[in-house]
């Protein structure tokens, strides 16, 4: 029932088809119910007209008969009756009509009383009704009743019947009533019911077969055209319309076509402006790599003879080395960015523990300069399957980010665990950032406030990186911040690849903080 | 005296590669132009070759191709990009090792003494794997009788699988031991190495019975005769 009704929402056919031919059994249902109560009316109005002129004929004869036996005996009065009643006496089903006499009530209180039926018809089929009027005005406008037969409750034939009275000598009053079966005129009218319900169907399927024809001729474009206009949003920008004829339909598929073509080229002409824009970048990454290992010997040749510098000139070359790790951090990070960008970065993925590659990760970094480092989570295995570089790569970025910006107020890394999710929080209690902050905060070369200088020297593209790398593990990297209360952020990876995040390890607002800041950055947005 | 051939289009940065190399105790001859190398290579008969893989005129990668048909010298590329396919085509044709722009001089100077030195004998000098006899002060493999051409660093990995039959050494365990790199998880090299050595000494290379596959694992010396 419910993909029925799916269907029927889905298609304009089935719905004009649907509602037309409702329609059509409406129209035809009410237009035949009038013809046919008049057409039955007119036959019942014919019968009726005849029954009463045979009515009126038979007993006019009937009363002659009885005004000859006048003076006769009670004997040969009742030969007479009989026969009267017997005139019709043939089967039930055949007899053209039925009679009835009945005595009046005062009549019935004489000593002998003519009473019978034809055909063992029961008189209870004549109502009491019908009866008063015709003592009191000696005859009865035709009545449609149902003859009744004796020992036959189950039979019984429609009829028109028609009553008077007549005389019989002495002077006794009696009803007799005549019974026209409408047999004939019953099957006429079925037969007619029967012609017209076949005509109702047919015109119906009729209709429904020429509505079919005209909406298919209509909607069967349309439906292609919206098959086509699915193909082209799923990217498959070669798709085109069949152009027939040069009607309505044709002009859109023309139209349309068109508008697929210019689609495809202002698609394809912007990809491959961004095709050839990271080809730069990779290009000059690539390029600039050869003279930095020439400068990078020369300075490391500079720095071994330091000793017989200058102060000024040994402090220069101290520098010069330290920046030129700075550019090749840079070159590296911008090469990452452009794989990412090309869609060129895979994935490798292997079973690991992640609590050592934490470990390790904070560790190297303690051993630089520190700010109090906190490890918190339960003393167990986080294994998960994932590309063991990436995610030193996402910690590392996380925790640098997390020193940089701490105030030296000291940075918490916890790690927490469900059973399809591994999640790392990086939480440090300096600078924070604002809600207007919060957008940009992973986009490229974006510095939280540009007036403040840098104390490590991060490329500007360690956030931006961290979220393409959870992105490719299908895991998510939230950020909570405050100003003046710090900053939290939480990657959540899921176990085994390809199985979308569904709950989170770890609380991205800190429990230590009860507001509801939260800039969602696991959609496509960046 | 050990000589370097470096092959390089940059000339600053093959100078460079002149005083860094001069300073470690090597003799350097530079090369500068793709369609020389060849030439100078038979002419000088370096002990090692630095060979960038982008060259103009013959490409690093043809050069390496033509210089291993003829020596198992010792040959190290030098790439831009680390992660291309260029890094196999040049390990495909022949190179050793690699080294990725921009490196550190120590780095450098570390892995060329790797590639240079002689393995050590220690105490037992003849191997066996399955029917081919090692000889490690001859420096050369025998199989019924026959020698077979090795290149250094392929007799250095077959020794070093030899040299413990039956153990399984991982990928990172084999380029500690053989590449002299440290935290290295590029397996490209070792999986490049092992499908060339085993071309040389196995007698059906599809069906590796002396090197086997451990999958998920590593490799390992076959003990079936």
């Amino acid at each position: 029932m419910n993909s029925f009704l799916r269907r029927w929402r889905r298609s304009i056919l089935l719905q004009v088809i649907g509602s037309s031919v409702l329609i059509s059994i409406v129209v035809t249902s009410i237009v035949g119910t009038l013809l046919y109560s008049r057409i039955s009316d007119g036959i019942y109005r014919e019968k009726a007209h005849a029954a009463v002129a045979e009515a009126q004929s038979l007993a006019d004869y009937t009363q002659s008969q009885l005004d000859i036996t006048r003076y006769r005996t009670d004997l040969s009065l009742t030969k007479v009756i009989s026969g009267i009643l017997r005139v019709a006496d043939v089967s039930p089903t055949t007899s053209v009509r039925e009679t009835i006499l009945l005595a009046t009530p005062q009549t019935a209180k004489s000593s002998t009383v003519y009473q019978g039926t034809s055909n063992d018809v029961l008189i209870s089929t004549i109502p009491d009704s019908m009866r008063k009027i015709v003592r009191k005005d000696f005859f009865s406008d035709p009545l449609r009743v149902k003859i009744l037969y004796k020992g036959r409750p189950n039979q019984s034939i429609e009829a028109i019947a028609v009553g008077r009275v007549i005389g019989i000598p002495p002077n006794y009053i009696y009803e007799i009533y005549y019974l026209f079966p409408l047999t004939q005129q019953s099957q006429l009218i079925d037969l007619i019911r029967g012609w017209m319900l076949g005509t109702a169907g047919v015109l119906t399927l009729m209709i429904a077969l020429i509505i079919w024809y005209v909406v298919r001729k209509v909607v069967l474009p349309v439906r292609e055209v919206a098959e086509v206009a699915e193909k082209l949003t799923e990217g498959d920008l070669g798709r085109r319309l069949a152009i027939r004829g040069e009607d309505e339909m044709g002009r859109l598929a023309v139209s349309f076509n068109e508008m697929a073509l210019a689609m495809q080229q202002q698609i394809s002409r912007l990809e491959n402006l961004s095709r050839l824009q990271q080809r730069f970048v990779s290009d000059v990454s690539h390029e600039l790599r050869t003279p930095l290992t020439t400068i990078r010997m020369a300075s490391q040749i500079l720095y071994d003879s330091r000793g017989s510098l200058d102060p000024a000139a040994s402090r220069s070359v101290e520098l010069l080395i330290s920046q030129i790790e700075r550019f090749e951090t840079l070159l590296t990070d911008l090469l990452e960015v452009s794989r990412f960008d090309a869609r060129a970065a895979i994935l490798e993925t292997k079973d690991i523990d992640l609590k050592p590659l934490v470990l390790k990760v904070i560790d190297e970094l303690q051993a630089n300069e520190m700010p109090e480092f906190n490890f918190q989570g339960p003393d167990s295995e986080y294994r998960a399957e994932v590309d063991d570089r990436r995610i030193e790569r996402i910690i590392r970025n996380l925790i640098s980010n997390a020193i940089d910006h701490s105030e030296n107020k000291g940075v918490t890394v916890t790690m927490a665990q469900s059973e399809h999710e591994v999640a790392i929080g990086v939480r440090d209690y300096g600078i924070g950032f604002t809600d207007r902050d919060a957008e940009r905060l992973f986009d490229r070369f974006w510095r939280a406030d540009p007036s403040r200088s840098r104390v490590r020297g991060g490329t500007g593209l360690g956030l931006s990186i961290a979220l393409d790398d959870a992105k490719l593990h299908q895991g998510t990297l939230k950020a909570w911040g405050r100003p003046g209360s710090g900053a939290n952020f939480v990657v959540t990876l899921p176990k085994n690849p390809g199985i979308p995040i569904a709950s989170d390890p770890i609380e991205v607002i800190p429990s230590d903080q009860s507001s509801t800041l939260l800039p969602d950055f696991d959609s496509d947005d960046i | 005296m050990t000589l370097i051939m470096v092959v390089d289009d940059d000339q600053d940065l093959a100078e460079m590669l002149g005083i860094v190399l001069n300073g470690a105790g090597y003799e350097v001859d530079l090369v500068n132009h793709g369609d020389q190398a060849l030439e100078e290579f038979r002419t000088n008969t370096p002990d090692l070759v630095l060979l960038d893989v982008m060259l103009p005129g013959v490409d690093g990668i043809e050069i390496c191709r033509q210089i291993r048909a003829e020596s198992m010298v010792p040959i190290v590329m030098l790439t831009a990009k680390g992660d291309s396919h260029d890094v196999v085509l040049g390990l495909e044709a022949g190179a050793d090792d690699y080294m990725v722009k921009p490196f550190k001089s120590s780095e450098l100077v570390a892995r060329l003494k790797v590639r240079l030195r002689r393995s050590s004998t220690d105490g037992s000098n003849a191997l066996r794997i399955g029917d081919i006899l090692i000889d490690q002060v001859a420096h050369s493999l025998n199989r019924d009788g026959r020698t077979i051409p090795l290149t250094r660093l392929e007799f250095d990995l077959l020794v070093a699988l030899a040299k413990e039959p039956g153990r399984v050494f991982t990928r990172e365990a084999l380029l500690s031991e053989v590449w002299g790199y440290q935290h290295a998880t590029d397996t490209r090299l070792v999986n490049v190495h092992i499908q060339r050595l085993r071309s040389k000494v196995e007698r059906d290379p599809d069906n590796p019975e002396l090197i086997q596959t451990v999958r998920g694992f590593g490799y390992k010396a076959g003990t079936r005769k």
